[in-house]
């Protein structure tokens, strides 16, 4: 077919061939290639040129959080005193019923440098990485509740699932109802999370909250989900299908903190 | 030399653009897909050849990124851009009419193509469809602005003329 057409075009269509053959093989082999290693390369090349992008951004944001912080301070320095008070009296209380002691997580506060995914991003990468202490399987939160898991590390950077990756599954309880589930992202018909695994005779109502379950070994108990946003039962009632609105805006992450995962914590008495 | 140094620098400004100021933007259902865009930038600018191997290095770097299907944009945009730079030749490439409607054509092919690889049933097809279209929509009226823009700033045309000028025959 090259002898046919001029030179340059037989070349362009050449590579146009070739293009097309390491596409198909990559797509069909892709998963068996070293992927991890590479994105930690084009993380850390892109780490200075994310950080540039987004200081802009950070500042002014920044300034306008600054004045709702010190106000938030201020509220919770006043319920930390009572927090302290009955937590005192809590741990009295389990040490009678013989339950054990709940230790508080260590948090790693660690910035979000990029966004991966569209239209909602399913992935983060963050400022932190093996040097730090970040490993594989540490859960990541923000403010507001779960983001989602570490799942690959490099030096000095690493790189997290959020909940909205569709392989992911978070195991989770409707809090106060005791309902338990598996919340999943689906992304047809339309993005959303879903909860599901429910027996249908469980009753969950929308605006309950969605709460890690301690059935997890993932996550720790009772980290905020989000909260119940819709639930459509079928016509016989057999099962229901039941949306989640998250706790954490994933798209406008710009700081997280980071767990380490529930087998490197010490051992609760 | 000079080619590849821009080449490089557009694929970096791409990915940056997507992973910070557009990934907002997507979050809230629009879409600007900036590797169309640039894939069709540079397929304009530089005819077939180097369109796909733009848009295959592009691709494959944004496929690393997202973690799955390794190779699933970089053979679309390969093939978009090879078949953008193709009609490069025959097209007035400055006209706003003409970049409106391969933006269009190519974001809306591009976004199709990635969000078939989402799809566990055809119940979302209507919703992929209509995802697809929005996308092309936005894409194309702010990838024109940005080209007017630009041809403005520069004074002068971004492409040059085409090698076969469409209008009557002197």
């Amino acid at each position: 077919m090259g002898g046919f057409l001029p030179p340059a075009e037989s070349r362009s269509n050449l590579l146009l061939v070739a293009y097309a053959a390491a596409s198909l093989v990559l797509l069909l082999t892709g998963d068996r290639l070293p992927q991890s290693a590479l994105r930690g390369v084009g993380a850390a090349l892109f780490a200075p040129f994310d950080r540039v992008v987004l200081a802009g951004d950070r500042l002014s944001a920044a300034w306008r959080e600054n004045a709702r912080l010190h106000q938030r301070l201020a509220d919770l320095e006043l319920e930390n005193v009572r927090l302290r008070d009955e937590g005192v009296e809590n741990q009295r209380l389990r040490e009678q019923l013989g339950l054990a002691s709940r230790r508080p997580s260590a948090l790693r506060p660690v910035e979000v440098l990029a966004l991966t995914g569209e239209p909602i991003p399913s992935a983060a990468t963050l400022s932190a990485g093996e040097r730090h202490g970040v490993r594989v399987g540490d859960v990541v939160i923000e403010r507001d509740g779960l983001v989602g898991r570490v799942t690959e590390v490099y030096p000095t950077l690493s790189r997290a699932t959020l909940l909205t990756e569709p392989n992911n599954a978070v195991a989770c309880e409707v809090e106060s109802a005791g309902v338990m589930g598996v919340l999943h992202y689906v992304t047809t018909p339309r993005p959303r999370l879903v909860l599901t695994g429910l027996s249908f005779t469980d009753t969950v109502r929308v605006g309950q909250r969605v709460i890690t379950s301690g059935l997890s070994r993932h996550y720790p108990r009772a980290l905020p989900v989000g909260t119940i946003a819709r639930v459509n039962r079928d016509a016989g009632g057999f099962t229901q299908d039941i949306e989640v609105a998250p706790a954490v805006r994933l798209s406008k992450l710009r700081h997280a903190f980071v767990i380490p995962r529930t087998d490197s914590l010490p051992e609760s008495r | 030399m000079k080619t590849a140094f821009g080449l490089v620098s557009l694929v970096v400004v791409a990915l940056l653009l997507r992973s910070t100021a557009l990934s907002v933007l997507a979050a809230r259902g629009v879409v600007l897909d900036v590797l169309a865009f640039v894939t069709v930038l540079w397929a304009l600018k530089s005819g077939e050849g180097w369109g796909s191997t733009f848009g295959f290095v592009l691709g494959l770097v944004s496929d690393l990124d997202a973690g799955h299907w390794l190779g699933r944009h970089a053979l679309a945009l390969a093939a978009l851009g090879y078949v953008v730079g193709r009609l490069s030749r025959s097209l007035v490439r400055d006209s706003v009419r003409t970049q409106l409607v391969i933006l269009f054509v190519v974001t809306f092919l591009h976004q199709t193509w990635s969000l078939l690889f989402e799809l566990r049933g055809p119940v979302g097809l209507g919703f992929l469809l209509g995802r697809a279209a929005v996308a092309g929509a936005a894409t194309a009226l702010a990838g024109t602005v940005a080209l007017i823009l630009v041809h403005w700033g520069a004074g002068q045309p971004l492409f040059g003329h085409a090698d076969i000028q469409s209008g009557p025959a002197h």
